[in-house]
């Protein structure tokens, strides 16, 4: 029955694609989202008045300096944190007015998240990290985590390294097992929060590489980066600084190439 | 059975941190095992004293008809123990013989004792007594001595051992057997040694062949203790309407072994600090869960961030608990059973019972159970939802719990450890010691808990020792209010100057007073009489006796008829008070005394000058005791000159019935009183243990989370060395501090302790003495166990590297 009501939890679209429950047409809307910090200094805006809307199966670079406040997007998005004022629908699902109990359901059932750091368990093994979001939530039958897990492994190419601990494996392995952990689920959007700042150009790019194989099987995926070379891969790039979107650009074909207009941009926004 | 990664984390992290899960589960399972040996203990005590107790069939009441001692008197024979069985309220009555002889235990050396012949060892009804080994019954001319007191006579079963009887003569008997008398208290409590023959050795012996003692068992309630004293009385007055005088009542408590309040007391004060090692080993289970959270707070981030609820991630730590607590069962219950049956077995050898089958009774199973689980999950709870409700944003960017850590700077802990780092800079020391001062205060929460824990241990460690120096400081005190060093009790009265005389000329006496001293009764206006007391008699004007006086005041030379009864006796007879006057019947003749003091003192003992003594029982002008002042007042000296009195009185013709020696009860006492110690010290060092686990745990836990910091120093350049001593270091400052709290708490806790102590044995506080020795024990101990504590992590710390510090999460 628990399953069931989590499962119910998981975002339904409209089946006659007139929009979700909120009366929100896109997978994902933020309405002017406004997150303001008291600090002893007076209250800092980390996001003000932020629209945004995301399809389904989007492909999205969240580009921005540091302390822009594109890291607090991602936590409002995620129901991490709390917006000040305005509304954040994801599915049929209103982010904002979700308790801190109620987010980390249909967190673990509807967003896979990945890390800079990884952020594994270090106690357990890779598997197990994997098979972790699954216990939690109880979206699968026990007897299924293991094959499941080991099934997630494969698709990342780590499988042979299950039963290690991560503090055996690279970064970059690493990075694939939390790929797979935030795929145990099977939910359909992917927040990687830099997750090849920690990677080698050979190494980042594999994990790229997946992003975009996930991409490609339907999931929505919103990539926060400072790697221009990266941002210049996705299907649009939002561009934030000082609380608020300053750009927000779908990639072409030909933007993708080195020397395009667009890739100049993004060089230049992400370059300091 | 396929374990969900959760609960492997749960037993990973447990694994992972080997140290830490020990610390914790060996902290709780001391708790565990103090709890269940006690409740163990005093469930099996309880039992096997009651039973054996029961299977005596023990005597609802003692009378005492004639007593050589006590200033002689006629005996009684079968025909009036039927007149006494055949009373409406009796259901049993048994007569036997008991008398006061000397055993020679070695050259020149005698104790006493009392030997007690039983008309038919085959049917004893009342008192019963059992064979240990040996003969049974005594045969012709041998005695059989009590199991416990075979110590103190210096020989073995089929010995021949010499008896010096009261009318002078020598026997040589030999030792038959061994017996075991539930009865009697133990010797090493009284120093007696008890012996049982048949009638026709005692008339071998030289002694009548007819009854002192009556034994009673009452008809009907024979719990009822007014009941049992009703009818004692009627005993009592149908005994003196035959002619003979009873001497002495003795009524205990029915049913209840004598010594069963002291073992129940005894098992209840240790089971008090039982219960604080269980407190402490929770604040340990509160610092490490505290730790382990703070520690974990990223992963706690991480689990919610993937979908765990706060109620799954409490489960995990509330687990992780049970299972310390599940493994401290594992331990702490067969350690617990086995401390409990040598807890018994030690019990009952002191208070000579015998234990029937050991067993753990299902409710200790179920109080250690629960306290194993219980206590530990309380600990931990409030630890465990404050850090579960971390946020994933808190967890995640290190504020929530982050930020103790980040603002110490603002809290009075820091300001304190600034202060002292500046103290200490004024002082010259070095840079390492000054960041140890100021580490100790870096956790305020845990330092508490620490200091609180070793704090505690301290207090009771040092509260202990102050029981000890108490006992010691009230037994000086009793021991003051006799200033004479050797009683010598002969066996009839004797004119006064001739056994003066007689103890004067052995060498090294320096005074020598006779005195009475008789068993007497108060007679109220209702024509009821009190229980027996002691009656003691020195001239005043000697100053022998010296009581602590606590109402009234102390007798002096122009009083008449003036008495000083003590707290005791006035606690059984609460309607007098000083400036009463009471009747008193002394060898059978009524006569008014006025109360002129109350002196503070744990038995029914009254004071009243000589002269005026010997005027009441007609008998001027002799004594039947003599109190003697030696040179020296050493147990050695007091036994050279105890064994020359005897010799000289002996030569004298005066036949003396005991010699005691105040040394040697003082020794006994001690004894006694080391016992209680001894067992309140060993609860103590538990404490003690608990609490360096504790500073451990402490130590461990500022280390692993200091991890960075000690990498950076390396780096720098920090030897082996200094890292080492900035961890012992503030290990041995925590101990100090924990020494000063300890020793200032120690003195209100010692105080009551020392009071429990006393008022549990003897109805009456302890004079109460802190001891400084216990205090400075304990700074040597504390300084060295904070050592001990802080060597481990401190190692630990020393072995970190630059490259184990940048893998460290």
């Amino acid at each position: 029955m628990l399953q069931q009501l989590f499962r119910r939890l998981k975002f339904a679209p409209d089946p006659l694609g007139t929009g979700y429950r909120h009366g929100n047409t896109h997978f994902i809307e933020l309405r002017q989202v406004r997150k303001v910090y008291p600090s002893a200094a007076g209250d800092v805006v980390a996001l003000n008045g932020i629209d945004l809307m995301i399809d389904r199966g989007e492909f999205i670079a969240v580009i921005g300096k540091s302390g822009s406040g594109k890291s607090t997007l991602i936590n409002m998005i995620t129901a991490v944190d709390r917006p000040t004022s305005g509304e954040i629908l994801v599915g049929d699902t209103a982010v904002h007015r979700l308790s801190e109990e109620r987010a980390a359901i249909w967190r673990g059932i509807n967003i896979g998240i990945v890390y800079q750091s990884f952020q594994l368990m270090p106690s357990l093994t890779v598997i197990e990290n994997v098979m972790l979001p699954m216990d939690f939530c109880d979206t699968y039958p026990s007897h299924e985590f293991h094959d499941r897990a080991l099934h997630l492994l494969e698709q990342v190419d780590i499988a042979e390294h299950a039963y290690k601990l991560p503090s055996a494996m690279s970064g970059g392995q690493q990075q694939r097992v939390a790929i797979a952990r935030a795929l145990a689920n099977d939910p359909p959007l992917i927040l990687a929060d830099e997750p090849t700042g920690n990677l080698d150009s050979q190494t980042a790019e594999a994990v790229f590489h997946l992003f975009e194989t996930l991409v490609d099987r339907g999931k929505t995926i919103l990539l926060v980066t400072h790697d221009s070379d990266l941002a210049r891969r996705v299907q649009r790039t939002i561009t934030i600084a000082d609380g608020a979107i300053v750009a927000d650009q779908a990639i072409t074909i030909e933007d993708r190439q080195p020397d395009s207009d667009q890739a100049v941009i993004l060089k230049g926004d992400v370059s300091t | 059975m396929v374990i969900r990664p959760r609960w492997r984390k749960v037993l990973r992290d447990m694994w992972g941190n080997k140290t830490r899960t020990i610390l914790v589960v060996l902290s709780i399972a001391i708790g565990v095992f103090a709890v269940g040996m006690i409740a163990n203990a005093r469930i099996i005590l309880d039992r096997d004293l009651a039973r054996s107790y029961a299977a005596t069939n023990p005597a609802s009441a003692r009378l005492l008809v004639s007593y050589l001692m006590l200033g002689g008197g006629e005996g009684f024979d079968d025909d009036l123990v039927q007149v006494v069985q055949r009373m409406r309220n009796v259901a049993a009555a048994e007569g036997r013989r008991s008398l006061s002889v000397r055993l020679n235990v070695g050259p020149d050396e005698w104790r006493d004792l009392q030997i007690f012949a039983i008309p038919d060892y085959e049917h004893i009804r009342i008192n019963r007594v059992w064979s240990e080994s040996g003969a049974w019954p005594p045969p012709h001319r041998e005695m059989l001595i009590e199991r416990a007191a075979l110590g103190l006579t210096n020989a073995q079963v089929g010995d021949t051992v010499l008896l010096k009887m009261p009318n002078g003569s020598r026997r040589e008997v030999r030792i038959a057997g061994l017996v075991h008398d539930l009865s009697q208290l133990p010797s090493f409590l009284d120093g007696t040694i008890y012996a049982y023959v048949t009638f026709e050795t005692l008339e071998w012996l030289g002694e009548p062949r007819d009854y002192n003692e009556m034994y009673i068992v009452v008809e009907g309630d024979k719990y009822d203790k007014e009941h049992v004293q009703a009818v004692t009385n009627e005993v009592r007055d149908k005994i003196e309407k035959s002619g003979r005088s009873v001497l002495m009542t003795i009524v205990l408590e029915p049913g209840k072994h004598p010594l069963s309040d002291a073992i129940q007391t005894i098992v209840l004060l240790l089971g008090v600090l039982g219960f604080f090692s269980l407190l402490l080993s929770g604040f340990l289970v509160i610092n490490t869960i505290s730790a382990l959270l703070a520690q974990q707070v990223r992963q706690i981030g991480i689990m919610k961030a993937i979908g765990a609820r706060s109620h799954q991630i409490m489960c995990l730590y509330l687990v992780t608990v049970l299972i310390f607590g599940l493994l401290s069962l594992l331990i702490a219950v067969p350690l617990g059973a086995l401390g409990a049956q040598f807890f018994t077995r030690f019990m009952a050898g002191l208070f000579n019972f015998d234990l029937a089958d050991f067993y753990v009774p299902r409710s200790v199973m179920i109080l250690e159970v629960t306290v194993g689980l219980v206590v530990p999950l309380l600990a931990a709870l409030y630890p465990i939802i404050a850090g579960t409700r971390v946020t994933v944003r808190e967890a995640m960017s290190d504020y929530g719990l982050g930020v103790q850590r980040a603002s110490h700077k603002t809290h009075p802990g820091g300001r304190m450890a600034a202060l002292l780092g500046h103290l200490m800079a004024l002082l010259g020391l070095s840079r390492p010691l000054l960041l140890s001062l100021r580490n100790t205060f870096r956790r305020k929460g845990r330092l508490v808990l620490t200091l609180t824990t070793l704090t505690l241990a301290g207090a009771i460690f040092i509260g202990v020792f102050s029981v000890r120096d108490s006992l010691l400081t009230t037994l000086d005190d009793l021991m003051d209010t006799w200033q004479y060093d050797v009683q010598v009790t002969l066996s009839r009265p004797h004119r006064i100057e001739q056994i003066e005389d007689v103890a004067l000329s052995v060498p090294g006496v320096v005074k020598a007073k006779g005195a009475g001293f008789t068993l007497t009764r108060r007679v109220r206006a209702d024509k009821t009489e009190s229980d027996s007391m002691f009656l003691m008699a020195p001239p005043v004007d000697a100053d022998l006796v010296r009581p602590v006086i606590v109402a009234g005041r102390w007798l002096e030379p122009d009083d008449e008829n003036a008495i000083v009864v003590s707290t005791n006796f006035l606690s059984t007879e609460p309607d007098l008070s000083v400036g009463d006057s009471m009747v008193l019947k002394i060898d059978g003749r009524d006569t008014t005394w006025h109360i002129v003091g109350v002196s503070q003192f744990l038995a029914p003992i009254s004071y009243v000058d000589y002269a005026d003594y010997a005027r009441a029982a007609r008998n001027a002008g002799r004594a039947s005791s003599v109190w003697v002042v030696t040179e020296r007042s050493d147990l050695e000296f007091q036994s050279q000159v105890a064994q020359q009195l005897e010799q000289q009185f002996e030569r004298a013709s005066l036949r003396i019935n005991s010699v005691a020696k105040i040394a040697e009860e003082r020794a006994e006492a001690e004894a006694t009183f080391e016992i209680i110690v001894i067992l309140l010290l060993f609860m103590a060092v538990l404490l003690a243990f608990v609490g360096g686990l504790g500073l451990m745990g402490t130590m461990s836990m500022n280390v692993l989370e200091r991890t960075r910091e000690i990498g950076v120093m390396r780096a720098i350049g920090a030897s082996n060395g200094s890292i080492q001593q900035i961890v012992l270091v503030e290990g041995v400052v925590i101990g100090c501090m924990s020494w000063l709290l300890g020793a200032v708490l120690a003195m209100p806790l010692s105080k009551l302790l020392s009071d429990a102590v006393g008022m549990a044995f003897w109805q009456s506080p302890l004079s109460y003495s802190f001891s400084v020795g216990g205090a400075l024990i304990w700074l040597v101990t504390v300084v060295l166990l904070s050592a001990v504590a802080s060597f481990l992590p401190a190692w630990n710390a020393s072995r970190l590297t630059v490259r184990d510090v940048l893998a460290y999460e």
